[in-house]
């Protein structure tokens, strides 16, 4: 279990993560959404140990995390970073390798690395490649595979559909959806929020550094907060379709296909960044 | 056409030094982002390690390579935790670290001449005849040598960067230095490493340039020209380094012998600027954006 308890984080004197605690299950996919600097990308920064948190704890299993960057991952916490940061001058057999920085077991390496092969098809294609040339969504895979290499307890996922298309986001989902059957806990900061409470768990919404909302990810979809501020349903949308509801059926199909068209432009939006 | 092989071979010597400097500079560049200007004091340090051994009359060149290797290894070592760890720990941009690493320059300039003083010191002779003739031409030993065991050096630092996992670790970190310690390297036990690297080639080449032209407390100066050849390879790229030196030394050599000698340092710096105007990241350069 890792439990993070009333941490506050700055970016020298902007307050960026506001008593923030939450707790991630083993097992579970929790999400995290909020809009564009909210304090997402800061919070899995200092999971990751990337960045130190002036007050307030992070502990997994009881235990506190190291707050040095390079001890985190062989504590088991794992991070794909947001807008993938490949290296790439690396080849992405040496990108995963690099996943695997801290293991010794050579055999479980290349055996962790076909299995790599087996999740995402184009890593066995692009095996020789230089990571930097690569694709958006190929390199998004490639990220998700060099954070797994280190065979982590908890994968910490920071924004992975940023600036892919929808049919890649579409995959990208379908892999944690994978991952989540294989039993991988997974803390997923999204944007995208829409898919991200589906896949979830558990969710929190943080605004400007806080926690403002959390519950299980159905929830959440249902509540009218979230969806007002991250599903782009306006609230008179929702109005419109339960008073068309009541009346002609080729209404409401329009009324939801506006809703639809709402979704659709705001995750092009998401996309186009 | 004798004249012109041994031209080309005496270049291809001086070529060798430059790449092995290019090759340290580099390496520093590579993964600080900066160009370590202590890094002449450090050959010149090792020139001296290697004139006092050899002086002794008890070691032999490989000793003494391997004392000179060893002690600039230490001092580069001691050079990154002194003058530059604490402003690395701060996110201190480059231009903190040039200053910090010229005034490393200069104290360790001038410590030689309080300590050793300002002479000139010259190597005992390795060979006793120092030359050999091949085809026609006579061929320094020291410099078929020097371009040997370059030769030999690069492959080694080559093969471990390229195929070994420590290698691979330090090409990640110089790409990205935040994301590799998120993978679990130790940053600063890999940028310590690196400059024991870079101190193995400061040592081989002390020797090098102490038995070409002798020890003397400002020949640090000289990877002035380490620095040309790192430009023209393109800073930070390994093969680049090799490229640049290899290009520079011929290029002198001939200019030496077919045009003049004074003239040498006219056409080192203009290759200098002309890399700058036209081809500013070299011929081996990929990147030239600031790192974070």
């Amino acid at each position: 279990m890792l439990k993070i308890e009333g941490i506050n984080v700055f970016y020298g004197r902007i307050h960026a993560l506001r008593d923030v605690s939450m707790q991630v299950t083993p097992g579970q996919v929790v999400s995290l959404v909020g809009a564009n600097g909210a304090g997402k990308s800061t919070l899995m920064m200092a999971l990751a140990g990337a960045l130190k948190a002036k007050s307030g704890a992070i502990t997994y299993d009881g235990r506190p995390l190291a707050t040095e960057a390079h001890k985190v991952v062989g504590q088991g916490i794992s991070l794909v970073p947001e807008r993938r940061r490949l290296y790439a001058n690396l080849t992405v057999r040496e990108n995963l390798l690099m996943g695997a920085h801290l293991r010794k077991d050579a055999k479980e390496i290349e055996a962790d690395m076909e299995r790599m092969k087996e999740l995402f098809p184009i890593i066995r294609e692009r095996i020789k490649q230089y990571a930097g040339t690569l694709s958006g969504g190929e390199q998004q895979m490639v990220a998700i595979a060099r954070g797994l290499m280190s065979r982590p307890k908890i994968l910490l996922m920071d924004e992975p559909s940023l600036g892919l298309a929808p049919l890649i986001i579409q995959q990208v989902f379908e892999i944690i959806g994978e991952l989540k059957s294989q039993g991988m806990t997974i803390l997923l900061a999204e944007q995208n929020a829409f898919q991200a409470l589906e896949i979830s768990d558990y969710a929190y919404v943080l605004e400007t550094g806080r926690i403002t909302l959390s519950g299980a990810g159905q929830e959440l979809l249902e509540d009218p907060r979230v969806q007002e501020a991250y599903l782009g349903v306006k609230a008179k949308a929702i109005e419109a379709i339960e008073a068309t509801e009541a009346t002609e059926a080729t209404e409401t199909t329009e009324a939801t296909e506006t809703t639809e068209a709402i979704e659709t432009t705001e995750a092009t939006e998401a996309t186009g960044q | 056409m004798a004249l012109v092989f041994q031209t080309l071979i005496t270049g291809l010597a001086i070529g060798g030094i430059y790449s092995l400097m290019a090759v340290g500079y580099s390496l520093i560049f590579s993964i600080l982002n900066f160009s370590n200007f202590a890094f002449g004091m450090i050959i010149m340090l090792a020139s001296f390690i290697g004139y006092f051994a050899m002086s002794t009359g008890y070691v032999n060149l490989g000793v003494a390579l391997f004392l000179a290797m060893a002690g600039a290894g230490a001092l580069s070592f001691f050079n990154e935790r002194i003058a530059y760890s604490s402003l690395r720990k701060r996110h201190a941009p480059p231009l903190y670290f040039m200053i910090s690493a010229m005034g490393t320059s200069i104290f360790l300039e001038n410590m030689v001449y309080a300590t050793i003083g300002s002479q000139y010191k010259a190597y005992p002779q390795v060979f006793k005849v120092p030359t050999i003739s091949i085809f026609g031409a006579s061929l320094g030993k020291m410099d078929l040598f020097a371009i040997i065991f370059s030769i030999v050096a690069i492959w080694f630092l080559n093969y471990f960067i390229q195929r070994t996992r420590t290698g691979i670790s330090i090409r990640a970190a110089s790409y990205d230095a935040a994301i590799a310690e998120i993978n679990g390297v130790n940053l600063g036990a890999v940028i310590g490493l690196v400059f024991v690297l870079a101190g193995f080639f400061a040592g081989i080449s002390g020797i090098f340039l102490g038995v070409k032209y002798m020890a003397y407390p400002n020949m640090g100066w000289i990877t002035n020209k380490a620095y040309v050849a790192a430009v023209i390879g393109g800073l930070g790229s390994l093969p680049g380094a090799v490229t640049g030196g290899i290009i520079l030394g011929v290029l002198e050599s001939f200019v030496s012998v077919y045009i003049s000698s004074t003239l040498r340092d006219v056409f080192s710096f203009g290759a200098l600027i002309a890399f700058l105007v036209i081809k500013p990241s070299g011929l081996f350069g990929k990147y030239l954006e600031e790192k974070v």
